[in-house]
């Protein structure tokens, strides 16, 4: 028999059929299309966490006071945790030479007040690289001055939110705000950022480390931005700066954290959530199977009578299994590719409700989706079509009588 | 000389039906030559359509010897069972068993669907046998759109396409008017003249009269056998 015989005669029957197997083929496409878009939606969190990760700065190592790792017994080693200062800073970037900036970063919260409006806002303690490495721009006026970090001038960058909530339409630079008690001079405004991991980057203020350590009246760092000269380089900046502070603080009481170590540990978090859904989804596709097993076991009763002429005529057993396979195949293939265009479809009104939210669906997940699918009708396609093959052909030919 | 057609030799074949043996056959000792015209008769239940099952090589028998164009055949594989069925058998029925979705001339080629045959040489000897049997006109009309008369054609049509050496009808005639069935004998007789062998299940004597020689079955077992003869006119 010629395989295009085989598939031509599977198909003639399931056209006969058009109500069973139309639902059939519903349920596969539905299975299909749940594991395509679940794929789709983890793919899309991953390029997404990456996005964000790329808009915090590019070759940085963090460093923060306070240790993570947990190691011997609670309270054994008992030495408080030193802060991690702007001297610890300076030591960094004079010392390390992988190290090409180091920006110091202290944050607090303080009511920021213009006239007769006022704003609860992050109060970011920086310095002038900070611009640089984190990737920001002003829109007017300029951003924080350059020179000695611990001068302290009273000067404000104002995040384009903070800006539009105290001035309105009017341009601040050159007013006035106070930041808690204290009046400082407003010099720029940012670009919008928009949020990055959930923090309004255009709702704050930036102003000099010095000055934010006077108003909350504390001299350690929320951490420190140490850049490496190069992305080969951020293992040495590890490994220097790691030196450097153990020296100065006695103690490894602080923590390095690479953007790569964080970006693996989300991709991994990600990757993991989204294999998890693609199983859940990929239960319904079984389900789907089971569909076409009962559809198909019922097409072999009805044409019992029609097996025992196919042997009459001197089908082979491994004719007859062949036919029957390649209509369940054929109906997991039909359905399969109702899913992938339903997907498609789908993902494309999504990209357009959502524009930022990369969404893509990926050819190869297509393509394993409707393997997989595949793999399922012969699966459950295999059990009915070997009844059919087992069928003797006089009681087969008997039936119909 | 050349070994007979059929050869049949203590043929027994017993079913087993709930807790009781059915002999179907009882040891049938029968021979068949080329170009035979046999009516087999007899009552319900007297193991004539088990006899042309077992002739058609659909059925096999549990115990005795069939000997087809003098080869053992009831040793074979379901397989090989199959290769002859396909090259050597054509099978008519009493309710046709016609694929109901497909056109005549699909039906007619479905036996060279299932020997590979390609579709364009496929279609031309499908048209040929069809109107080999009157119903070049009909080759379009799936079996729903025909007379039964008609369904028969093709039913005969399918079975004499792939030219085998011998035709086995199961009361062919059986669903259909005196008339009509006549038209069918006719056509069957045709064929007979024409070098193939028939062997014919009835339980209508009119066609059994028709047949060149009458075996008569009685539980399982010949009963009587005329021999080849003249046709009744």
């Amino acid at each position: 028999m010629r395989p295009a015989d085989v598939f031509a005669l599977a198909l003639e029957t399931l056209r006969r059929h058009r109500l069973r197997t139309g639902l059939s083929m519903l349920a596969v496409a539905i299975g299909v299309l749940a594991v395509l878009l679940l794929t789709t939606l983890g793919d899309a969190a991953k390029r997404y966490v990456v996005v964000q990760f790329a808009s915090y700065g590019s070759n940085i190592v963090s460093a923060s006071p306070g240790r993570t790792d947990t190691f011997g017994m609670a309270g054994a080693v008992g030495e408080a945790t030193r802060p991690l200062t702007i001297d610890d800073c300076d030591a960094v970037l004079r010392r390390c030479p992988a190290v090409r900036e180091v920006v110091p970063v202290a944050v607090g919260s303080s009511p920021v007040q213009f006239g007769d409006r006022s704003r609860d806002v992050y109060v970011v303690g920086t310095t002038a690289a900070y611009a640089e490495v984190r990737g920001l721009a002003v829109t007017s006026g300029r951003f924080l001055p350059a020179g000695d970090v611990r001068r302290g001038e009273r000067v404000a960058v104002l995040g384009s939110r903070l800006r539009s909530e105290l001035f309105g339409a009017t341009s601040p630079v050159g007013a006035r705000v106070r930041i808690g008690e204290t009046p400082f001079l407003v010099i720029g405004v940012l670009e919008s950022k928009g949020r990055v991991f959930g923090m309004d980057q255009d709702d704050l203020v930036l102003v000099p480390v010095a000055s934010a350590q006077r108003l909350f009246n504390d001299v350690s760092l929320h951490r420190a931005m140490i850049q490496a000269r190069d992305a080969a380089g951020v293992p040495r900046v590890v490994a220097q700066a790691r030196a450097v502070l153990i020296d100065r603080h006695r103690d490894e009481d602080f923590t390095l954290v690479t953007q790569d170590a964080l970006l693996a540990s989300m991709r991994s978090i990600v990757d993991a959530l989204t294999a998890a859904l693609a199983a859940i989804a990929a239960i319904s596709l079984a389900v789907a199977g089971i569909g076409i097993m009962n559809v198909m076991l019922v097409s072999v009763s009805d044409r019992i009578g029609e097996i025992g002429l196919l042997k009459a005529l001197g089908a082979r057993a491994e004719q007859i299994r062949a036919l029957f396979l390649a209509e369940a195949v054929l109906l997991a293939g039909a359905g399969a590719l109702a899913g992938i265009v339903g997907a498609v479809a789908l993902v494309a009104m999504a990209g357009r409700v959502w524009p930022q939210v990369p969404f893509v669906v990926h050819p190869l997940w297509a393509l394993l989706d409707a393997v997989l699918a595949l793999g399922f009708g012969a699966l459950f396609g295999f059990l009915p079509a070997r009844r059919a093959a087992r069928l003797p052909a006089v009681e087969a030919l008997g039936a119909r009588r | 000389m050349a070994p007979p057609l059929i050869r049949l030799e203590g043929i027994t074949r017993v079913y087993q039906v709930g807790d009781s043996e059915v002999r179907a056959l009882d040891g049938v000792d029968l021979t068949i030559e080329t170009g035979e015209f046999v009516a087999l008769m007899g009552p319900s239940g007297s193991g004539k359509s088990t006899l042309l099952h077992v002739i058609g090589c659909l059925d096999v028998p549990t115990a005795g010897q069939f000997r087809f164009e003098g080869e053992p055949v009831q040793d074979l594989s379901e397989d090989r069972l199959a290769a002859i069925r396909q090259t050597r058998m054509g099978f008519v029925f009493q309710s046709y068993h016609l694929v109901p979705r497909m056109t005549a001339l699909r039906n007619v080629e479905l036996p060279m669907i299932l020997a590979g045959i390609a579709p364009a040489e496929r279609r031309a000897r499908a048209q040929a046998a069809l109107a080999d049997v009157g119903l070049a006109a009909r080759a379009g009309h799936r079996p729903d759109q025909l007379s039964g008369g008609e369904r028969q054609r093709v039913a005969i049509a399918r079975a004499i396409v792939l030219r085998p050496r011998v035709l086995l009808a199961d009361e062919p005639t059986g669903n259909l008017d005196t008339r009509t069935g006549g038209e069918i004998v006719r056509l069957l007789e045709r064929l007979n003249d024409e070098g193939l062998t028939i062997v014919l299940v009835t339980h209508d004597p009119q066609v059994a009269g028709r047949a060149h020689r009458l075996l008569t079955m009685r539980d399982g077992r010949l009963h009587a056998d005329t021999g080849v003869r003249e046709p009744a006119p």
